[in-house]
């Protein structure tokens, strides 16, 4: 029945890839694309609970409202105020470092491990669940638990001295930050993990029984093969990375409340303690709207720059 | 062809679906009260004392037509979540609050209704309640609030067996309590247990300082919009006494990093690693809950020091006066909402209250204390409360809400030494007062 309607596609257009190496997919060329309507239910409710409060925020931030009564329109206040506050830009500098921090700490880490798990020994496979339980807990959980193991009296610093000195983890802007860093990498290195593993299992075992037949070592193998075959799955878990950690939020709020001051008050936190703390919803739509726009011209760079958008396989010249 | 007679049909599907999902989303977000359904709703903060509540409640049921429903909100996120909720249709017919400043904004978005009418029709709503802690729910000269719950003054707690071995007496006077400080660091105890992550522990010492040295009026002058308050010398002063404190090593170095919530501060004083902890007074039934043993036979309290030549009276206290019960304007059932706060002030919510350790502040009180779960705890807070001239409800109760974030930053940065003085001063004048 279907092949009717697939009968006449290889004409279309973006499918240039398909079309070079037909035998390659030949599932594909069977089924029909899915048509607009399966796109539907998602951008149906896209646009309900992501476009419209969207707009509505972009709206409340040229307004003043503290959730009484009705807002009023003050103009571009709230985005002049936040221009001059040096709180708002001290937060854009811990979101970024925070970013910054949890791609490189955690880039590296996650390869690791996931081409290490991706190997086929029973071990590796009871050690990779154990990996993975973070991974189940909520991000408020985790954060309950190691505000309790980091307690200065009572947690681990309490016992470690010679590292952690008067366990003051919390009391001060690096170490504060040190454990935001430390908690989301411990919380999310495995779902890194788990991208990599999935990745490197898919690399064909042919480009490494030819490498050793060509005398390459392990470490050349893994540089060589391995890490080349992780390109677009790399690209993926670090656009993941970087958007996850431009909205980092629960961690902050349960670990340090943006202190010791106002040290650890990244942006998205910053924009609830103007919001639901301080009441002032419009400067925290302003806030919300900033993020929301570099979040995405981030990620668009991101995108562009490491060529993404092409979706170059890295099958290519395999088969 | 097949695609496109398929289409219709998938659109109204996806649409079901999208509009079922979202339908029953909303069903997870039921805050309880609706705009009518022939019931008045009561909304407290959700903790121990609900029980109680929920026995008033019960017996206000038994002979009321219109019925009462209790509603709480856990955690200490009480305050944001009802000020999201109280301009909707969600909104309570009756809820708690703590005064002050945390009604304010209500009472000027005009969503509040005011009690004289009440009053009028019945005269003990007013006169069954000890007016220093009746006055704090009065804005604008009319009262919004009826006390409920107890009235939480702020103590100075200790660990009898620390301080005996250390040689320190409770103090009575700052100096004292500088010595106390020495001879504590000495037996290698941290002095003063501290909260410092949640902030608000740290506040007390603001509070209570201000007031022993400068009195209530400057801080009156201050929360009444005249910033000027916040440069008084007895301003500088008392912020002179609070950083020799801190640097004394009063409250050792990792402070900012203990919790008074995840019981961190409770258990440093339980298990003899710090001599005194100043906290409200749910800090003997909080021991009692995590260190039971200790809360019964090592436990003591006093009240908050005298400083030599401040203004301030030495019998004054800091703390929340009390919670109040709030009505709101919209409420349909007025009548039956006086009914229920008459109950406010009868002998069965008294004892019930003093049953769980919380201090009502009715008239009738004093008839009860003796038969109470903690005598003497009740009678030495009953005094301290009754004989105080002036009762300082807690700076960020007394601000506005949207002063707290700041407020609380403020302080914790001058604590720990990352504002100087003239920082904090500044800081604090750039509080909204209204």
């Amino acid at each position: 029945m279907t092949t009717k309607i697939t009968s006449a596609p290889p004409a279309a257009g973006p499918r240039k890839g398909s079309r070079r190496r037909p035998a390659a997919s030949p599932s594909v060329s069977k089924v029909g694309r899915p048509g607009f309507a399966w796109a539907l239910p998602a951008a149906v409710f896209f646009a309900l609970f992501a476009i419209v409060p969207l707009v509505m925020v972009a709206v409340l931030s040229f307004m003043s409202w503290n959730g009484l009564g009705s807002p009023q329109w003050v103009g571009t206040d709230n985005w002049s105020r936040l221009m001059d506050d040096p709180v708002m830009l001290k937060s854009v500098w811990l979101t970024l470092l925070l970013t910054v921090l949890g791609v490189v700490v955690q880039t590296p880490l996650s390869i690791m491990l996931g081409v290490w798990a991706a190997g086929h020994q029973r071990n590796r496979a009871v050690l990779s669940v154990i990996y993975f339980i973070p991974l189940l807990l909520s991000a408020t959980a985790v954060s309950v638990l190691w505000r309790a193991l980091l307690d200065p009296n009572f947690g681990i610093p309490a016992d470690a001295g010679w590292l952690f000195g008067d366990g003051n983890l919390f009391g001060e802007q690096a170490t504060a930050i040190g454990v935001l860093a430390f908690v989301s990498t411990w919380q999310f290195t495995p779902f890194h993990t788990l991208i990599y593993q999935g990745a490197a299992r898919s690399i064909p075992q042919v480009l490494y029984q030819a490498a050793e037949i060509d005398g390459a070592g392990r470490y050349r193998q893994f540089f060589h093969i391995t890490l080349p075959q992780l390109r677009n799955s790399m690209i993926t878990s670090m656009i993941l990375m970087i958007v996850g950690g431009l909205t980092t939020f629960e961690t902050v709020l349960i670990l340090t409340q943006g202190g010791p001051g106002t040290d650890t008050t990244i942006s998205a936190y910053y924009m609830y303690d103007k919001a639901f703390k301080g009441f002032d919803f419009g400067a925290g739509s302003a806030i919300a709207l900033a993020l929301v726009v570099a979040a995405t011209i981030i990620s668009l760079v991101v995108v562009k720059v490491s060529g993404y958008d092409k979706m170059r396989s890295s099958m290519e010249g395999v088969s | 062809m097949k695609t496109r007679a398929r289409l219709p049909r998938l659109i109204a599907t996806g649409a079901t679906l999208a509009l079922a999902l979202s339908l029953s989303a909303c069903g997870g977000g039921d805050g309880g009260a609706s705009a009518d359904d022939g019931k008045i709703h009561i909304l407290v903060y959700g903790d121990a004392t609900n029980k109680i509540e929920k026995q008033i409640v019960d017996k206000f049921n038994e002979t009321s037509d219109v019925k009462a429903v209790l509603d709480t909100i856990p955690g200490a996120d009480y305050q944001k979540k009802l000020q999201t909720i109280i301009s909707t249709p969600q909104a309570p017919d009756v809820f708690f609050n703590w005064g002050g400043g945390s009604i304010k904004p209500f009472v000027k978005a005009d969503l509040l209704l005011p009690l004289d009418d009440f009053i009028k029709k019945n005269p003990d709503l007013e006169s069954k309640f000890l007016p220093s802690v009746f006055n704090n729910a009065v804005v604008d000269g009319k009262p919004y609030g009826i006390p409920m719950r107890g009235t939480q003054p702020v103590l100075l707690f200790h660990n009898k067996n620390v301080l005996k071995k250390a040689g320190v007496q409770p103090p009575k006077t700052w100096d004292e309590l500088l010595d106390a400080v020495e001879k504590l660091k000495d037996e290698g105890v941290t002095p003063i247990a501290l909260g410092g992550g949640d902030v608000w522990p740290t506040q007390m010492w603001f509070q209570y300082l201000y007031d022993r040295i400068a009195g209530p009026e400057l801080f009156q002058k201050a929360l009444d919009g005249d910033k000027s308050a916040w440069e008084a010398p007895e301003s500088k002063k008392a912020l002179k006494m609070i950083r020799e404190l801190v640097d004394a090593g009063a409250f050792g170095k990792n402070y900012d990093s203990v919790k008074y919530t995840n019981g961190g501060s409770v258990a440093l004083v339980a298990q003899g690693k710090a001599g005194f902890e100043l906290m409200g007074s749910w800090y003997y039934s909080q021991q009692l809950t995590d260190h039971p043993d200790f809360a019964e036979k090592g436990l003591g309290y006093s009240a908050f020091p005298a400083v030599e030549g401040g203004k301030g009276d030495p019998k004054n206290v800091a703390g929340n006066t009390n919670n109040y019960y709030s009505v709101m304007k919209k409420t349909k059932h007025p009548e039956a909402v006086a009914e229920f706060l008459e109950l406010m002030y009868s002998d069965e919510f008294v004892k019930a209250q003093l049953d769980v350790g919380n201090l009502t502040t009715t008239t009738n009180t004093d008839r009860f204390i003796e038969t109470s779960a903690t005598p003497e705890y009740s009678r030495f807070q009953y005094d301290l409360v009754a004989d105080a001239p002036s009762f300082q409800l807690s700076w960020d109760q007394a601000f506005p809400q949207s002063a707290a974030s700041d407020m609380h930053k403020a302080i914790q940065q001058f604590f720990n030494g990352q504002l100087d003085a003239d920082g904090f001063i500044k800081a604090m004048q750039a509080l909204p007062t209204e």
